[in-house]
């Protein structure tokens, strides 16, 4: 284990490297750019023994990986905004045919050049699992686990990490980097399922598939067990880990209100809770890591501890509403008694978040959560 | 090329009939012909086209304009896991390898992928029913270039998608055709020898989409050689350039275009234009065979 000073996307590369990745594939998109660079340099220093290709644009970027790892290689990319955009037809197939690709998604907005999460949710649809993460240590982790995630036979599915543009991809920070021993031992070869090779033919099988719609659904579903397991593998043998996997909880003990963020949000609103609590004001945070398959389970128990909770939305889904604000609203619907649940727009097109902002929000909540009267209209920061 | 006679053809077959061709069909007898040459140690990757081409081999299938970058995962794939004995293989038609497909085929090439791509090219979009694309020739009538009052078929000529591969300088272009089946074999052998991206054109007529009887198919695309309307050629590493069927004299395209439905409504003075485009390019094509090189 080492100390490492590292912008996030050297941390993204770096997981790559370690988690042995053969094929890596990607087109420059600012702000994941250095991420292309990073690889290739690991790649020409012979640190990384991986086929690294130049494609000519993000469409091919995923169908390449999804053909790479379809015949058997372990396989990486990484895009941002637009380029995640443009990739959204073949990210239908790379889960629908159950292939276990990694992705990173370095977060730009869809109306500029600045970071929030309306590119990778955009993708909500496509059946790819999506987590949220907050720091360049998160980032390192968690693309790690995401191999073990992808590639556990009872998933099969692919893994965005989503981290926000600027805020990390060029932002340095101390990154405890592990051991490739320890590493290749957390996550052992990939092996394709089912085999492509000629000797291995099966005239009888089908010559292609897309798995069910119900199926599909249910095994997204069914990978949260998988996440808390491996995260919870990944604590005992790193000494990291991040809640348990879908969300981390942060002084929500005895918490009459929660705020719930996620990305680089969560870090800022660590301090606002501090602050609060420091005042002796009764709040917590959520992150909320995994957004798909999104926690139901956490948010109807959390809600059922608390009397309020604020979602802070760095998206919109124009026309709907925040995604996580909507979602939580339908977790916590089927309780008896319901908490209040208010949104919050805020850093979109990276419009900065302050503690003071994140101060203001929770102790909206808790008002809430105390019964004054708030205004119960989504706001936006 | 490797020359043989048709008796040298292997006696294996590698593809079982697809449910979707109709009578006559001109792909599914080029997949016939390409994969007894070819053998089972092949992915072979598919995006949609028809017919549904279905072969003793293993498969992988990707969105439609992605042939190009498929190919090249299965391939990168294949070289790191040390599999140098599976070829990776396309057999793609001529909207997934002339239109949609395009810029994924070129970047490809450019990038010398170890890939074989077949283009099965029937001259339109013939899965969707019948609409245009850029290998539709001058004046063919397709469902979305109509014949009427304001309109004679399609406006332009196709694109010369055979030598655009070739600019890029690949190791290997061919065109070729099913109602020649021993230069169609002897293609697809030499370039089974060969690393590095290669390209191999084949007509295959669409009695449904071109409107002719289905008994005629291999007549259909015989006369297309033999009138010049789709010349037999291979080019060496983007240099050498060789054509592989030199008849003495070409037969008038009249003879061509008159058995088929979609060139029914043509002018005399059309047919006269196809001829002079046709001579200009046979000479061209004649010229550049003498010199042996390829100019770009």
């Amino acid at each position: 284990m080492t100390i490492e000073v590292m912008v996030g996307n050297k941390a993204a590369a770096t997981a790559a490297k370690l988690s042995r990745v053969q094929v890596a594939v990607a087109f420059p998109v600012t702000p994941q750019t250095t991420i292309v660079e990073y690889l290739n340099e690991f790649i020409t220093k012979g640190e990384m023994d991986c086929e690294f290709i130049n494609v000519e644009g993000e469409l091919s970027a995923q169908v390449v990986v999804q053909a790479a790892s379809r015949v058997g290689a372990r396989t990486f990319c990484c895009t941002s905004g637009p380029g995640c955009l443009y990739m959204h037809h073949p990210m239908h197939d790379t889960s629908s045919l159950r292939l276990p690709v990694v992705m990173a998604v370095v977060h730009r907005g869809n109306k500029g050049m600045q970071p929030d999460h309306t590119d990778l949710m955009s993708h909500i649809m496509t059946g790819w699992i999506q987590w949220y993460v907050e720091n360049n240590q998160e980032v390192l982790d968690s693309i790690i686990m995401a191999y073990r995630v992808a590639e556990d036979m009872r998933v099969r599915i692919p893994i965005a990490v989503g981290y926000d543009g600027y805020i990390l991809s060029y932002t340095a920070e101390p990154v405890d980097v592990p051991e490739q021993e320890e590493v290749d031992d957390f996550l052992p070869p990939y092996k394709p399922m089912p085999s492509l090779m000629p000797e291995d033919f099966d005239p009888k099988s089908p010559m292609w598939w897309r798995v069910p719609w119900e199926e599909h659904h249910k095994i997204i579903v069914n990978a949260k067990e998988v996440i808390k397991e491996v995260n919870e593998e990944f604590g005992k043998r790193f000494g990291r880990s991040y809640g348990n996997g879908l969300v981390e909880e942060y002084r929500c003990e005895d918490a009459e209100a929660v705020i719930v963020a996620m990305g680089t949000i969560a870090s800022t609103a660590r301090d606002a809770i501090d602050n609060l609590r420091a005042e002796g004001k009764p709040v917590g945070l959520v992150k909320l890591k995994c957004l798909v398959p999104f926690p139901y389970e956490d948010f109807q128990r959390i809600g059922s501890e608390v009397r309020a909770i604020g979602m802070i939305d760095r998206n919109v889904c124009l026309g709907v509403g925040g995604v996580g604000h909507t979602f939580i609203r339908n977790a916590i619907y089927d309780l008896e008694e319901r908490p209040k649940v208010l949104g919050f727009h805020a850093g979109l097109a990276g419009k900065e978040v302050k503690v003071s902002d994140i101060e203001r929000m929770a102790e909206k909540v808790l008002k809430a959560a105390r019964g004054e009267s708030v205004s119960p209209l989504v706001e936006w920061v | 090329m490797e020359r043989l006679t048709i008796k040298d053809i292997p006696l294996e077959e590698y593809t079982i009939t697809p449910g979707s061709a109709c009578q006559g069909c001109g792909p599914a007898l080029a997949a016939r012909l390409v994969f007894k040459a070819l053998g089972n140690k092949v992915i072979r990757h598919g995006v949609p086209s028809c017919p549904d081409s279905v072969t003793a081999t293993p498969r992988t299938f990707s969105v439609f304009e992605s042939a190009g970058a498929a190919l090249t995962g299965v391939s990168r794939a294949l070289k790191i896991l040390g599999r140098d004995d599976v070829m990776a293989v396309g057999f793609i038609g001529d909207g997934g390898t002339y239109d949609i497909g395009f810029q994924a085929l070129s970047a490809a090439a450019e990038r010398n992928e170890n890939i074989l791509w077949f283009c099965k090219n029937n001259e339109a979009y013939m899965n969707t029913g019948i609409q245009r694309s850029s290998a539709t020739p001058l004046y063919a009538w397709t469902t979305t270039t109509q014949v009427g009052p304001r309109g004679r078929g399609k406006e332009t000529p196709r694109k010369n998608l055979p030598f655009i591969i070739a600019a890029h300088h690949v190791p290997y272009v061919a065109t070729a055709s099913i109602a020649f089946p021993t230069d169609l074999i002897g293609k697809v052998l030499h370039a089974k020898k060969l690393k590095g991206f290669r390209y191999i054109d084949i007509l295959c007529p669409c009695p449904t989409g071109w409107r002719f009887d289905p008994s005629r198919t291999i007549e259909v695309a015989r006369l297309a050689v033999q009138t010049g309307m789709w010349a037999l050629y291979e080019i060496i590493d983007g240099r050498e350039f060789r054509l592989t069927y030199k008849p003495k004299k070409l037969k008038p395209v009249e003879e061509y275009l008159k058995i088929q439905g979609r060139f029914r409504h043509l002018t005399d003075r059309e047919i006269e234009e196809i001829q002079r485009m046709v001579d200009e390019n046979w000479e061209r094509l004649l010229k550049l065979d003498e010199m042996g090189e390829f100019p770009l």
